[in-house]
């Protein structure tokens, strides 16, 4: 029967084709496998470097870690999270990269910022922190232009603050927004507050004076009153909002209660 | 020249008789009732079938570099995957068409179920049909084994406890699949084993009973509802059937090959664009980064294995599986005759509803994982740049406690985040703020108690962001017990 079969069937006529479809037909089925066996490597199939797994402790890219480590508190673009923005410029030139890398190993204590460094219970090595603190300034660190008088230095100055002066330069510079005595005003909330006191630190307070948050719309140091507040005066300015801190009011009886009933 | 391979080939023909014996087959007749547009529902078996021989082709390929060694396999996959020209379309090629084969093996089962073609008299082909599904599954277990990254490595952690729970002959058992009492070197090489000679020999070995038996007895009519099977009388209209049937090959053959053909092309554009699958992170316990999930075929059950309470488990593991099997393989027993036609058989078509619903379900449940909490969510989920809009300090600071008490692991915000908790987007809504200081600082239905992780001003500050937390517009819970403080 196979024989019969390649012998004897007979075969159909081919109908003569267009002339060059005819002569080309071959190879349009071969081209198409040719252009696939081309481009192989250009399939989105193929796995990248990229894609290849790394350990935690090996990753320094700083997209990754930012967005793995940071961005939970600091918002996924550095601003807009309930922590003070990262890609703020101001902030980026006042602080150093020692302090940086001091806030990013200790954390700071007292406020809900944790200390990242492996050493110290967090996750990052020694390395992945340089790599985090060379991103931000890479990302949003910005060349400032010179103010006269110019921005008061991160750290605070070595004589303690003065309360008495505080509340002066806070009833011209900080009443306006969050009330008399910083009990809460129609454009900001209260500050006097323990639940907001007990959990920043004078060093948080400082900051958030020196830059304001952008993000929020509170004016920075120089914005905030009539005159540039300096060094000193922002000083005093944390004076006051710590000793406001140690009166621990505002904190409302039932947690004291719970907390002590247990 | 014609002649001359002519007379070679009828040289092979006088030996092998191939006219009466596979040709014969191939020309075997087939109902002409198929050759309406319901014959693409036929279509499915052949298609499992070719892409088991897809498997064994790319999987020969595969064998020929991977390393069945614990300390090795891992390394030799991202070899494949990055050094072996074309290796990663061969393992893409092996995942996807494993899939597809999982798929394919389902959907010809519920065509064959719906269409009652497992009654009188095939029966067995029925019932060989569910060892081969239960083959093919297990190919596709020691297959994502093989895959040796920390998903396969805790996937068979949970299969081993599962085997171990086998009373009597549990423990014995655990240590003849891992070659010792824990997952070690020799553990590898027996799923190699398995996967590569023990399964599919038996998957071959079952396929041409299957294939015996669909030849044999005959590809299934149509079934027609005025039509129930009378053992009595069905054979006799069956032959009347083939009288006037079309033969295999080519008239039906032709159809099979047209879909073949675009599952090949399916199996290898999905190869060609979404690639090969893992491998995933290292099978290296000390990673404590490690969210394991197993393949999607096998999510349903990982869901069951979640949820079910402790006291089930067992029976869950143990029992079930063996009522379902059960089932599955007496089903020609019980319901051999009558009714074929879906259109006369409505719990049949509920039965198939609910199967599929009940695995729908599951599986998003298995994909959601709503019962493991989200290790990194506290620190790489931002807040919700909306909720955090005209906060005061105070709010602000319990928004960043929130975060860093790892609160987000369990609890989303507008669904981002863990989903062990309530989503907190709207808890203001639902609980008031002596309610919300309760809840957190002593914890209560399956939360911990966070009473000693917080002092006072950060209990204050988390309340109070968690009292912003509701929709605009929307009124804020209220005790429904009014106690007059003055008392």
């Amino acid at each position: 029967m196979i024989e019969q079969l390649f012998t004897s069937r007979p075969r159909r006529r081919q109908k003569p084709l267009c002339g060059v479809w005819y002569r080309l037909h071959g190879w349009l089925c071969v081209l198409p496998l040719l252009c696939c066996a081309g481009c192989f490597d250009s399939l989105p199939g193929k796995p990248t470097e990229a894609e290849r797994y790394r350990r935690p402790n090996t990753i320094m890219d700083f997209a990754t870690l930012y967005k793995t480590h940071c961005s939970g508190c600091h918002g996924a673009n550095g601003d807009w999270g309930p922590a003070p923005p990262l890609n703020d410029p101001m902030f980026l030139a006042i602080c150093s990269d020692e302090e940086l890398k001091k806030i990013l190993t200790y954390g700071r204590p007292g406020t809900p910022m944790p200390a990242i460094a492996k050493q110290h219970g967090g996750a990052l090595t020694d390395a992945q922190i340089d790599s985090l603190i060379a991103g931000i300034r890479k990302t949003w660190g910005k060349e400032v232009t010179p103010s006269d008088p110019p921005i008061p230095k991160y750290l605070p100055p070595e004589a303690a603050g003065n309360v008495e002066a505080g509340k002066d330069l806070f009833a011209s510079h900080c009443a306006g927004c969050h009330g008399n005595a910083g009990r809460g005003g129609d454009m900001a909330g209260a500050l006097n507050d323990s639940g907001f006191l007990g959990t920043v630190s004078d060093q948080l307070l400082r900051r958030i004076i020196i830059t304001g948050r952008p993000d929020l719309g509170m004016p920075n140091y120089r914005d905030a009153g009539s005159k540039p507040l300096t060094s000193e005066e922002i000083a005093d300015l944390v004076a006051l909002l710590a000793s406001w801190r140690t009166a621990d009011e505002g904190l409302t009886n039932e947690t004291d209660a719970a907390r002590t009933s247990e | 020249m014609k002649q001359a391979i002519g007379k070679l080939l009828w040289w092979f023909e006088e030996r092998l008789e191939l006219r009466t014996s596979l040709w014969t087959v191939m020309r075997h007749p087939i109902p002409r009732d198929l050759r309406t547009q319901v014959g693409w529902l036929y279509v499915f078996g052949s298609t499992a079938m070719t892409l088991f021989v897809l498997q064994i082709v790319t999987g020969i390929g595969l064998g020929m570099v991977y390393v069945p060694s614990a300390g090795e396999a891992y390394e030799s996959l991202e070899h494949i995957n990055y050094n072996v020209e074309l290796g990663w379309m061969l393992r893409a090629i092996h995942n996807w068409s494993a899939n597809g084969m999982v798929v394919l093996v389902v959907v010809h089962m519920t065509q064959v179920f719906l269409m009652g073609a497992y009654k009188y008299p095939r029966e067995l082909t029925w019932m060989v049909g569910v060892v081969l599904l239960l083959l093919t599954v297990g190919m596709a277990f020691t297959g994502q084994v093989l895959r040796w990254d920390a998903d396969s490595y805790w996937g068979l952690g949970v299969g081993v406890a599962m085997v171990g729970r086998i009373p009597w002959i549990g423990p014995e058992l655990v240590e003849l699949m891992l070659g010792g009492p824990s997952v070690g070197s020799a553990t590898l090489s027996r799923f190699f084993a398995l996967h590569v000679f023990v399964i599919p020999g038996l998957l071959f070995s079952a396929l041409a009973v299957h294939l015996y038996l669909v030849v044999r007895k005959g590809i299934s009519e149509p079934p027609q509802p005025d039509e129930p099977v009378d053992p009595a009388t069905y054979e006799e209209k069956y032959e009347a059937k083939l009288k006037t049937g079309d033969p295999f090959f080519p008239d039906v053959f032709l159809r099979d090959a047209a879909f073949i053909g675009l599952t090949l092309l399916v199996v290898v554009g999905v190869s060609a664009i979404l690639g090969p699958d893992g491998p995933g992170i290292p099978p290296d316990p000390t990673l404590m980064h490690v969210e394991p999930v197993p393949d999607w075929y096998f999510l349903p059950a990982f869901a069951v294995l979640a949820l079910s309470p402790p006291s089930l488990e067992t029976a869950i593991i143990l029992i079930a599986p063996v009522i379902g099997v059960g089932i599955m393989l007496l089903l020609p027993v019980f319901s051999g005759t009558g009714q074929r036609s879906w259109r006369r058989r409505p719990v049949a078509v509920l039965v198939v509803i609910a199967c599929f619903l009940c695995y729908g379900v599951l599986w998003e449940l298995g994909v959601q994982e709503p019962w493991s909490p989200h290790m990194t969510a506290w620190s790489g989920e931002p807040v919700p740049p909306h909720m955090l809009k005209g906060l005061s300090p105070k709010e602000l600071q319990g928004a960043a406690v929130l975060q860093q008490k790892t609160c987000r692991n369990c609890h989303a915000l507008d669904g981002l985040g863990g989903q062990r908790g309530p989503d907190l987007t709207d808890v203001a809504t639902r609980l008031t703020r002596d309610q919300l200081i309760r809840q957190v600082i002593q914890g209560g239905g399956n939360m911990p108690a966070y009473g000693k992780e917080l002092n006072r001003f950060e209990v204050e500050a988390l309340v109070s962001f968690l009292e912003t937390c509701k929709p605009k517009g929307y009124a804020a819970a209220e005790s429904s017990v009014v106690t007059d403080r003055a008392d």
